[in-house]
């Protein structure tokens, strides 16, 4: 299903931004806020895992339903999720398309991957500490 | 102990009337904070030492060889970046634009992500704000434009527009309007008196659409406009025509979406244009607590707030070029150093990416995303928990922020100034 990539900030987000190696902050960036419409279409239920892909790459994101998403949009918390997937072009601006970003999303089976594992594909080597 | 009018550093509002127990050098206890102060406060876990990537792993290192293998990799770059600097004090932020200016270097703040293309309408139209005190005693009609307060500053409706009690509005629940424009119906939209929900991207030409109405052009204006119907419009405008004192406030549905910093401008000459009918002010939701800070700390001492060039020997700004994702896009940066901050997190994988083929140090009181792209780690004090300085709040007051612990860390400035002195032959700034 295209749609496009909106991404912001929310409390939980917020509240954990300084513990990104906790379980907790990678199920609140990895969360996909769908509309409710769209999940039916797509045939996916509430904590079903959604495969997003770009121009730029390709991550996993848990589905959750949110009436206020509207439809062919989806919403991500600001985090190296979203950004693994968010085009480095900024045409002339320094900003990027944090909010804009055309996306495909499906169905799928494959499992979500760790801020540090999401750090060791680009070249990074993940320190545990929580 | 307690401790009264502690400042808050998450986000632009700095709440300056936080209460805080303190027992054996632990906050215990957080009162009139939101669950993001708490956060800030209760949950604050810190790297115990400088660390350094190996072949094999990680080691822990002293400051005294961290800060040296900085300064080496600073003197050795060609063209290095400094990025960061939002969440921590002036008195780092200052320190780091002399590091620039000293050995050549392009410095940038978060507002690059964020704010940045408000600074550059701002630049091209001026900016009719306000303080946010002003807004608070006398503001009886409030606009939240792409933004969603509830979840990025969760008390700025408490303490300053819908729920305040201010000298001239009283009765705030029943005198203020409340505009909440979006595409998303978020909580904030919930507690709206008017929800306008708009398709995405189509800010620019609601903002436009508006002007016209205010103008008194409404007879061009089609019977919808991005999914907003003429006739909500019409009835937008004229409760901003009528308001004694309007405010608009925005966030990044406006800076980051199609557009950018033409939105914003538009936003503007919406507010210049309801100036000629009333007084209306408009001011972006800063998001980090002291984003403000790096802009004022910037321009006093370069001339511009983000987007600093140094390589010419002087100041040269041209976001889009010498905008940190741009330069690190372009695989142009041959060292790095991120202060208070998390690029690992926060840029496009492409961007970040860069940052794990650099020499890359991170000076942050907190292990993040960045931390793994880097070859030093160095854990500092966090600005208003367990350091003392200056934080500007979004609407440009200077803040002082408190030292309420200590955790026996170093102050990030001055590890700062001790890299400065190792490249500048052991002068100071």
């Amino acid at each position: 299903m295209k749609c496009i990539l909106n991404t912001g900030r929310t409390v939980p987000q917020g509240a954990s931004v300084e513990h990104k190696g906790a379980d907790v902050y990678r199920t609140i960036a990895s969360s996909c806020f769908l509309n409710p419409v769209d999940m039916m279409i797509l045939g996916i239920e509430d904590g079903d895992r959604v495969r997003v892909t770009t121009s730029a790459g390709q991550i996993v994101l848990t589905a959750r339903p949110a009436e206020g998403v509207a439809r062919a949009e989806i919403f991500v918390a600001i985090g190296p999720y979203a950004n693994h997937i968010i085009s480095s072009e900024t045409h002339g601006t320094g900003m990027p398309d944090f909010k804009s970003q055309r996306v495909d999303v499906e169905p799928t089976e494959e499992l979500l991957k760790s801020v540090g594992e999401l750090m060791e594909d680009i070249g990074g080597l993940r320190y545990d500490h929580t | 102990m307690i401790i009264h009018d502690v400042i808050c550093p998450f986000c632009g509002c700095l709440c300056d009337d936080l209460e805080l127990e303190t027992e054996g050098g632990k906050i215990i206890k957080v009162q009139n904070g939101c669950a993001l102060a708490e956060s800030t406060f209760m949950t604050d876990t810190r790297l115990p030492a400088p660390i350094r990537r190996t072949e094999t792993g990680w080691e822990e290192i002293s400051y005294n060889e961290a800060i040296k293998e900085t300064a080496e990799i600073l003197q050795g770059a060609d063209r290095p970046l400094l990025y960061g600097w939002s969440s921590t004090h002036g008195e780092a932020q200052s320190v780091g634009v002399h590091i620039a200016e000293l050995i050549g270097a392009v410095i940038d703040n978060t507002s690059t992500v964020c704010h940045g293309p408000s600074i550059l309408a701002i630049q091209e139209v001026g900016h009719p704000g306000c303080t946010l005190g002003q807004v608070k005693n006398r503001a009886d009609v409030i606009i939240y434009w792409g933004c969603n307060p509830i979840e990025a500053h969760p008390r700025h409706m408490s303490r300053y527009t819908t729920y305040a009690t201010g000298f001239f509005v009283p009765d705030a629940q029943r005198e203020r309007t409340v505009i909440v424009v979006d595409t998303r119906r978020t909580d904030t939209a919930g507690i709206a008196d008017e929800f306008v929900q708009i398709e995405h991207g189509g800010d620019y030409a609601v903002l436009s659409a508006l002007r016209a109405i205010v103008r008194g052009k409404a007879s061009v204006i089609p019977a919808k406009v991005a999914g907003v119907s003429k006739e909500q419009l019409i009835r937008i405008a004229e409760i901003c025509k009528r308001a004694k004192f309007g405010a608009i406030f925005f966030g990044l549905g406006l800076t980051m979406s199609r557009g950018k910093y033409k939105n914003i401008r538009n936003a503007i000459e919406l507010t210049d244009e309801l100036n000629r009918h009333t007084k209306f002010v408009i001011s972006p939701l800063r998001g980090h607590g002291n984003v403000y800070g790096s802009n004022e700390v910037f321009t006093w001492m370069t001339g511009y707030p983000f987007a600093v060039d140094f390589a010419r020997g002087i100041a040269f700004y041209n976001p889009g070029e010498t905008t940190a994702v741009d330069i690190l896009r372009r695989g142009e940066c041959d060292a790095a150093l991120i202060v208070a901050s998390d690029p690992g997190a926060n840029f496009p994988r492409a961007a970040a990416a860069h940052l794990a083929k650099i020499p890359t140090v991170v000076i942050d009181p907190h292990m993040n995303a960045t931390t793994a792209l880097a070859r030093i780690h160095i854990p500092c004090t966090a600005a208003g928990i367990d350091a003392a300085g200056t934080a500007y709040r979004m609407d440009g007051v200077p803040i002082r922020l408190k030292k309420v612990i200590d955790r026996g860390y170093p102050d990030d400035a001055e590890i700062l100034k001790k890299i400065y002195d190792r490249l500048n032959g052991g002068k100071g700034p």
